[in-house]
């Protein structure tokens, strides 16, 4: 089968490894991620900042793209993206006008027959059809991750159908659920690792990722797992920083939920370019190998 | 720190209040002050006294200066955690990222202009190659920081972030994590289409 599928700007430049990721597990479950032609930047959560119209006239045009392709499901999996287009396909929904307004400009056309989904309703749909029990093999069953979850995944700025909990969602639970990994369970999933905070008020950030740190640490978690790349890169890329500032002597390594399922297929982490995290994930999952194998 | 009196004004209140609510979309009258968003605001600690129903209140007095000028406004995430738990239904959320639009529209020099100027910049690259490109709009966004402290004559502070930024730079590099080639969509010409039509909508 075949899906719509949205990258967006960061899974083309410091998430390419998420981008090569989700391409490899969705063709490992028997769905084929196909690109959508000439697709424009989702606005994110600054357009909403500095222009509403925009906000919502910039996921349109990529909505009609995958429309006029013939896509009836298209997949995001940047949470950002995600949420921007499907805030923006439910307000064009709500409002023919505005609709109209936007289409005019467009070549593609909305008609609004296009179902956005995130990378977790889209594995879990893959996983329900039972793609996944032919090709897992149940590895790094050690892996004690902390789902984490952030803000776009789950909360939205305008009413849209949410697929989850908005205060405890349980979609990353119940995927690696299947991969018999057991999630640990904590206060902080939903909670904001401070988005570009981390580079334009860094100080806001870091106090912000240190409460989240310190609870996946004491609730004994041995890594993240996370399906937003803005997410994954703040953890990662600021960690260091933020428990040298707050005395927190552990390090954990931020995963995307892709990796997770590539880990439990016996992937090579090379392969899905586990080896570009600033926190080494490699290290756990050569040790949880270590452990497989003894377990034999 | 106590809660500053709010300054009230009848005269501006009403269409204050009117400009705030159409263009966020959100009915701040609804408004019974439970203080559910100022429990679950993410930068709670980070912003003063002001709390999101702090806010709303400002706005329904007509308390103009102080609603367009204060650190929630500005150290807001985005995170839409108030929204979601309002019993109200109102998006807090939304209202910052109004009250910023407003507070810019009429000049005013924002609180903080790091956080001003990297919205713009991420949304200039948008809208002008169709993609942002990471190392294009951290690059003006980093011009801007420079210039603004060069006027000041703060240099520290530009030392400090050249070697942060750089640092962290170097790091991305070695795991190959920086993009060195360059997005566009060729269907930039309709975005630009679309963002005339946007400023057309916001003189009428």
């Amino acid at each position: 089968m075949q899906l719509a599928y949205y990258p967006g700007c960061s899974l083309q430049q410091s998430s390419a490894l998420y981008d090569v990721q989700s391409r490899r597990i969705f063709s490992e479950l028997g769905a084929e991620l196909v690109e959508i032609e000439d697709w424009n930047c989702c606005g994110a959560t600054s357009a909403g900042k500095v222009d509403d119209f925009m906000a919502i006239a910039m996921p349109a045009r990529n909505i009609g793209i995958a429309e006029r392709a013939g896509f009836t499901e298209m997949v995001i999996p940047c949470s950002a993206c995600y949420s921007r287009t499907l805030v923006a396909q439910q307000r064009m929904a709500d409002d023919d006008g505005l609709t109209s307004e936007i289409n005019a400009e467009l070549d593609a056309k909305v008609n609004g027959s296009l179902k956005v989904s995130s990378i977790l309703e889209a594995l879990e749909d893959r996983i329900k059809a039972g793609a996944l029990e032919d090709r897992v093999a149940h590895k790094r069953t050690g892996l004690r991750p902390v789902c984490y979850y952030g803000c776009m995944m789950t909360r939205f700025p305008y009413n849209v159908p949410v697929p989850d909990d908005v205060e405890n969602p349980q979609g990353m639970e119940r995927v690696l659920k299947a991969l018999k990994i057991k999630a640990v369970d904590w206060n902080y999933k939903t909670a904001c690792c401070g988005a570009s905070a981390s580079v334009n008020d860094p100080e806001t950030a870091h106090n912000l990722m240190a409460r989240i740190m310190k609870d996946a640490v004491a609730r004994g978690a041995n890594c993240f797992v996370t399906t937003c790349p803005m997410c994954q890169m703040n953890l990662d890329a600021q960690q260091e920083a933020f428990c040298q500032e707050n005395d927190i002597e552990a390090r954990l390594p931020v995963f995307f939920i892709t990796e997770i399922i590539g880990a439990a297929m016996d992937i090579p982490p090379e392969e899905l370019q586990t080896d570009r995290h600033f926190i080494d994930g490699t290290i756990l999952l050569k040790e949880l190998e270590q452990h497989d194998e003894k377990g034999k | 720190m106590a809660a500053p009196a709010i300054d009230i004004n009848p005269d501006q209140a009403q269409p204050f209040l009117k400009e705030v609510m159409d263009r966020s979309g959100q009915n701040l009258s609804a408004c019974y002050q439970c203080r559910r968003c100022a429990a679950g605001c993410s930068v709670g600690d980070e912003t003063d006294f002001f709390t999101p129903n702090l806010l709303i209140r400002m706005v329904v007095l007509g308390d103009r200066e102080r609603a367009l000028n204060n650190q929630l406004v500005w150290k807001c995430v985005s995170c839409y955690t108030c929204g979601t738990r309002c019993p109200n239904d109102i998006q807090t959320a939304r209202i910052t990222e109004t009250l910023k639009k407003m507070a810019k529209a009429e000049h005013l020099p924002p609180l903080q202009p790091k956080i001003a100027d990297f919205h713009d910049a991420f949304v200039r690259s948008g809208i002008r190659w169709g993609r942002v490109n990471e190392m294009e709009f951290m690059g003006a966004y980093e011009m801007k920081f420079a210039l603004r402290n060069i006027k000041a004559r703060q240099f520290g502070a530009i030392l400090d972030e050249v070697k942060t930024q750089a640092g962290l730079g170097m790091k991305m590099t070695q795991l190959r994590r920086m993009h060195f080639g360059f997005l566009i969509a060729k269907g930039r010409k309709e975005i630009k289409a679309l963002q005339r039509k946007s400023k057309q909508r916001a003189t009428h």
